[in-house]
């Protein structure tokens, strides 16, 4: 019979183990009502000490009643020896609840392991600490998060209460806003990657900044404000991604990023018109950012639009993988069997946790490249026939490697509609350009010389 | 009022474990608003003089103190301002309280080189006979002398007084007053026994282990994990908890990183954050089980000057999970099941204290509610936030339950006003120094202290002396 279980139970963790056994502690360990485990307690000291008055087994009672003190009456509640229960009641004019504290073998000088028992066990079970109270709150249930979500929340929610370090790593720097909403926000980007990707075809170019960046937009912060803090995670990003896969790309990724994404910043404004309302930025960045992308990056954007719940699930995933493969990001450099598109390099968790994606991209793009591509700032210049003259613009380019090129302009072109031209009509030109990748001397002109130039590629 | 309605089943868990215990579910928040707003500072900027909050107090309390003047003097009571008195003419001047302490700590004099002074060493009461009451209004200022007690009053009270201007140039005080208490809220208590409990000061982060045991018994008590059957089910009748102030410890102030080197305090921690994440998993373990209204306090991570704004929920992952928490702000105020609280985590009346010759906290705490402001002290000795459009601590309602924190003693007293008003005036005491919290009965505004103790080397003796 169960009766019996736990006093067999109580004797082991008493006289075995010399545990001190609290109410509390017995409560949870045996997953009782609290009142059960008092009277367990109780039970266990009237039996022990009947069959063996010998016993070494000291307790302590919890007594509360009210007590007389400086002329008005106080409710006390005290933990008090055995020894002086008695002298306790007797000063107590009222009592109103006696019970076993705690039983242990030892005698206890002060209180302390009583406290610390009970700090460890709570410690332990801190999710439903009220689980065995005697009193429970319709009132106290989890918070949900305020906003309406635009992706589904219940996979968010739970995983928000069980993951907060996951959600406030990675979004730190956005105080306020809490974590699931950031995460919707990039779901969201995932989500308007497969808005934007029929558009992006033609041009080819995928934004990977554009997580963080649509964490930023979903977020609702001034967009400007997210890509300083995009830059300041592209940065840290960058250098640690980018420390051997392509020697050049650091530098110049660090140098283009923020520009770029300050440029893609300002192109993002006439573009959004097409674009779902919430997710204009990123949809614009998946538009028109030209930046290079890792081999894993690429089927990330691939996967995450086919399934929400999925998209979910692997961005923790990789929230996680990212903490603690960093490194082995780093030494990882496979190139993708799968077709690669340019993505935007982008804010910390994002160009990592692109890195980890497997291969399975089925977007349609230029065919099958090999990555490698950083962005460099060229200058072109071109005769503009319209208006007879030259026009000397700085572009962003991306070089492969591996000699395939897409390239995604981003200029500050006097004439707007010049823009849609210009991608195809530099498609030729950068053709020519491909020997000259990376190492272009003539990209280098606005960069400073970074010690990565040691570490070039061949 | 636990006691005896728990006292039948007192000893019934002293006995074999029965069959199903109950559970008890926790009383409803029937009606709980917020009325904190004008404590809540928006966008802050520091770059106005102070000036200004005293204009906008003397303009929000002068129509009250004129009223209360006329009332007391005689409807035909003459009232001037400074620039109108004319010599030996009796009339009513109503304006702001200066006092003038030669021991109160100036920072320009500690600083100014010609001096040459050592800073002057935090004394518990600055004044002294010689200190001088001056009264000032929109323009001008005069000293005071006669019936008005100097030693009493602080600065930045607003205050009517009557009598004539010497020739001297001082005006002789025949009878003062102040704004008295502010028109009565109406009752809308509930009908059935609900208790909040009020515990300020639990000094967590201290280096002492004290009271942290009685810490726990707190927590289990209000959570009903504590205490036999009666108890937990008049435990279960506590609709809310307010936490009022300092509950990390003055300890985790120390700033080693100012004093010592650089390499040796590179990677210490601060005190505060081991403190802030005892913190947190205590009250996770109330908010499972009962609302909690958590305010700062002079020791705690937020601003310095009054108001202090609510703790950011960040620090408090865990706990801020649930809707049950509640930060806010310090003074707080809130509308609970009909009945408004007010109070400050305490900072107000201990700044009081130092510059007053009043020596209990009751009594500077029903001052202040008769001085019609919450701290007048602010921003002269106590930082505040510099105010320009209105004075967020003038009293413009009374309210049920006025309460400080960190009091070195619980006291209560219920006061009775001459319109209707009556309230409940508490000071809760420092929970680690006295290990004493309050309960307040809803129902009546009846409120009783509830005391921790646990046994240690020598604790048993401390209880034997307090009950005769």
């Amino acid at each position: 019979m169960a009766d019996e279980l736990y006093l067999e139970n109580i004797d082991e963790f008493v006289t075995d183990h010399n545990r001190v056994v609290t109410y509390k502690w017995l409560s949870y360990t045996l997953g009782v009502h609290v009142n059960q485990a008092k009277q367990m307690l109780y039970d266990y000291v009237e039996r022990k000490r009947k069959e063996n008055s010998g016993a070494q087994l000291h307790v302590t009672y919890l007594v509360a009643g009210n007590l007389l003190q400086n002329g008005h009456f106080c409710h006390k509640v005290a933990v008090v020896r055995e020894d002086k229960l008695e002298a306790m009641k007797s000063k107590l004019s009222t009592i109103a609840s006696v019970h076993v504290y705690s039983i242990q073998k030892a005698l206890l000088k002060d209180s302390s392991p009583l406290y610390n028992t009970d700090y460890d066990i709570v410690k332990t079970n801190l999710q439903h600490c009220s689980k065995f109270s005697a009193i429970r709150c319709a009132a106290a249930v989890p918070r949900t998060p305020p906003d309406a979500p635009q992706v589904p929340e219940p996979v968010q929610s739970p995983q928000r209460q069980r993951d907060p370090d996951a959600a406030i790593n990675g979004h730190r720097v956005r105080a306020a806003k809490p974590p699931p909403q950031q995460h919707k926000g990039i779901m969201g980007m995932f989500a308007a990657k497969a808005a934007a990707r029929p558009q992006d075809t033609p041009k080819e170019a995928k934004a990977e900044a554009k997580e963080a960046a649509g964490v930023s937009a979903a977020n609702c912060k001034p967009p400007t404000k997210n890509t300083i803090m995009n830059n300041f995670f592209g940065k840290a990003a960058m250098n640690k991604l980018k420390a051997n896969s392509v020697p050049e790309q650091p530098k110049e990724e660090k140098e283009v990023v923020k520009p770029s994404v300050a440029v893609a910043e300002s192109e993002s404004s006439p573009n959004t018109v097409a674009e779902k309302p919430g997710k204009k930025t990123e949809s614009d960045r998946i538009q028109q950012k030209d930046k290079k992308s890792k081999t894993k990056r690429v089927d990330r954007s691939d996967d995450e639009e086919e399934r929400d719940p999925e998209n979910v699930k692997k961005k923790r995933k990789r929230i996680k993988q990212l903490l603690s493969d960093s490194s082995d990001e780093e030494a990882d450099v496979p190139p993708s069997p799968t077709p690669e598109e340019e993505r935007v390099p982008s804010p910390p968790p994002e160009p990592a946790l692109k890195t980890e994606l497997e291969p399975a991209s089925t977007e349609v793009s230029a065919g099958g490249r090999k990555r490698k591509r950083k962005r460099v700032l060229k200058s072109r210049m071109f005769i503009d026939e319209e208006e007879g003259c030259m026009v000397t613009e700085k572009v962003y380019e991306s070089e492969s490697c591996t000699d395939s090129e897409d390239e995604f302009p981003k200029t500050k072109a006097p004439a707007p509609q010049e823009q849609a031209m210009l991608p195809t009509k530099r498609e030729p030109k950068e053709e020519r350009k491909n020997p000259k990748k990376g190492a272009a001397p003539a990209s280098r002109a606005n960069k400073q010389v970074s010690i990565m130039g040691f570490c070039q590629k061949k | 009022m636990f006691s005896e309605q728990a006292a039948a089943t007192a000893q019934g868990l002293l006995a074999p474990p029965s069959a199903e215990p109950p559970t008890f579910p926790r009383v409803a928040v029937s009606g709980y608003s917020d009325c904190s707003q004008p404590f809540q500072l928006g966008e802050r900027s520091f770059a106005r003089q102070y000036a200004h909050i005293y204009a906008v107090r003397l303009a929000g309390m002068r129509p009250g103190l004129e009223r209360r003047a006329r009332s007391r003097w005689g409807n035909d009571v003459v009232l001037r301002r400074l620039s109108e008195l004319q010599e030996g003419e009796k009339c009513c001047v109503v304006g702001t309280l200066f006092k003038s302490m030669q021991l109160q700590p100036s920072i320009l004099q500690e600083i100014s080189e010609e001096h040459n002074l050592v800073p002057q060493p935090p004394l518990p009461k600055y004044i002294q006979p010689s200190d001088e009451l001056i009264l000032e209004d929109e323009l001008q200022r005069i000293k005071l002398e006669g019936a008005i007690d100097v030693q009493r009053l602080v600065t930045g009270t607003i205050v009517a007084v009557y009598g004539c201007e010497q020739d001297d140039g001082r005006f002789l005080v025949e009878d003062h007053c102040f704004a008295d208490l502010p028109p009565p809220l109406p009752w809308s208590g509930p009908s059935s026994d609900r208790y909040v409990l009020l515990a300020s000061g639990l000094g967590l982060g201290s280096v002492s282990g004290e009271a942290l045991l009685s810490t726990q018994l707190l927590v289990d008590v209000v959570t009903g994990q504590l205490g036999a059957e009666g108890e937990q089910s008049c435990a279960a009748h506590i609709t809310r908890v307010i936490l009022a102030g300092n509950l990390l410890s003055q300890n985790t102030q120390s700033r080693d990183t100012i004093n010592k080197a650089k390499y040796l305090t590179k990677k210490t921690q601060a005190a505060s954050v081991e403190a802030v994440k005892m913190l947190d998993e205590i009250l996770l373990q109330l908010c499972t089980s009962v609302p909690v209204d958590v305010m700062p306090g002079e020791f705690d991570p937020t601003n310095y000057t009054l108001p202090q704004q609510p703790l950011h929920r960040c620090m408090l992952p865990l706990a801020s999970a649930y809707a049950t928490l509640r930060l806010v702000t310090n003074p707080y105020q809130a509308s609970l099941d009909g009945v408004r609280f007010l109070g400050t985590s305490g900072q107000n009346i201990s700044d009081i204290f130092k510059y007053s010759s009043m020596d209990d906290y009751l009594e500077i705490l029903e001052w202040t509610l008769l001085a019609g402001h919450i701290s007048p002290t602010a921003p002269d000795t106590l930082g505040c936030y510099p105010f320009y459009k209105s004075d967020p601590f003038i009293l413009t309602e009374c309210p049920h339950v006025y309460f400080c924190g960190n009091a070195p003693h619980f006291q209560s007293k219920l006061l009775q006003g001459k319109e209707g008003q009556r309230v409940l005036l508490l000071t809760v005491p420092d929970f680690s120094a006295t290990q004493t919290a309050c309960l307040v009965n809803l129902h009546d505004l009846s409120c009783q202290p509830i005391t921790f103790s646990s046994f240690g080397a020598d604790s048993e003796d401390g209880d034997m002396e307090l009950e005769h």
